[in-house]
């Protein structure tokens, strides 16, 4: 991914030395004929297109400023209810996710969406500890976390 | 209990460049904005001991392998340095002078040796600061 970006950087600087278009317009020019290039020459690369990865990443933003208004929300509710009817509750969350800084921004995800917060990582990183603050279905969280945060974190990380 | 501080470590990885990148542009805008070297000696300083919270003590100094003692005392030296400086062109004890000078790519660009004595103060306040850190948590 690296490599390809950097490539993209130095077909556009090319684009500029070719153009005498020393300006950051000559820059973009070049730099959107790079992707062209690096799209029809994608059967060459081992790894994916970054295009796509920078798309993950973007989709993973908008589902998290999502989620965080709904979870909003909920929090809201459970707060201004007159009766004080809400389970507290520790689980422990088995995740599939391996690198350092995957489990670092699920653990920060699952932190900055109101109601859960991770409160221990387990030595082989492989279990992280959640405290909810209203929860009657404990594998329904579960799943509702895999399907969301850690599918788009897996879809980032994909090579 | 030696806890899993996974999350710690991933962070200090990356904030530690935006903490050390700060600290260099504060020494740099000291000439006509707030900073300077005391307060980018200090950020750098603040940097390097979120490194020691982060890792051991062995796996920072295999990193930078500095002597922070010696540091302080070349920060020492770099500001009486530019103080002495100034006796051999027959001005004062301290006296700084500035200039501008034309540079190929990036035109004409003002340097002052108040730079190198500012440069001096930031590395003093750098040893200093780890040199007290290091010494108080050394469990001996």
């Amino acid at each position: 991914m690296a490599f390809q970006i950097i490539l993209n950087v130095m077909l556009a600087f090319v684009w500029m030395f070719l153009s005498s278009n020393y300006t950051a317009t000559g820059f973009i020019i070049g730099f959107i004929l790079g992707i062209v290039l690096l799209v029809i020459m994608r059967r060459f690369f081992t790894t994916r297109l970054y295009v796509y990865r920078i798309w993950a990443i973007i989709k993973l933003t908008l589902l998290f400023l999502k989620e965080l208004v709904l979870a909003n929300i909920q929090v809201l509710r459970v707060v201004l209810k007159p009766k004080l009817d809400m389970q507290p509750a520790f689980f422990a969350y088995p995740t599939v996710l391996t690198q350092e800084w995957e489990i670092t921004l699920l653990s920060s995800l699952i932190t900055l969406t109101p109601g859960t917060v991770v409160v221990h990582v387990s030595d082989d990183a492989k279990t992280l500890y959640v405290h909810a603050i209203d929860m009657s279905d404990v594998d329904e969280a579960i799943t509702a976390i895999r399907d969301s945060f850690e599918k788009a974190i897996l879809e980032v990380s994909k090579s | 209990m030696k806890i899993n501080d996974v999350i710690l470590r991933t962070v200090t990885k990356t904030v530690v460049f935006i903490i050390l990148t700060l600290g260099i542009y504060l020494f740099f805008a000291g000439h006509h904005a707030p900073g300077g070297g005391f307060i980018g000696g200090l950020v750098l300083a603040s940097g390097i001991v979120l490194l020691y919270l982060a890792y051991d003590i062995e796996t920072v100094h295999k990193g930078m392998p500095f002597d922070f003692k010696k540091v302080a005392a070349l920060g020492v030296l770099l500001a009486t340095g530019t103080a002495i400086g100034s006796l051999f062109f027959d001005a004062p004890f301290l006296t700084q002078t500035h200039s501008y000078i034309n540079v190929p790519i990036f035109g004409k660009m003002g340097f002052s040796t108040v730079t190198i004595f500012e440069a001096g103060v930031a590395l003093t306040v750098v040893g200093v600061v780890v040199t007290i850190i290091l010494s108080i948590s050394e469990d001996e």
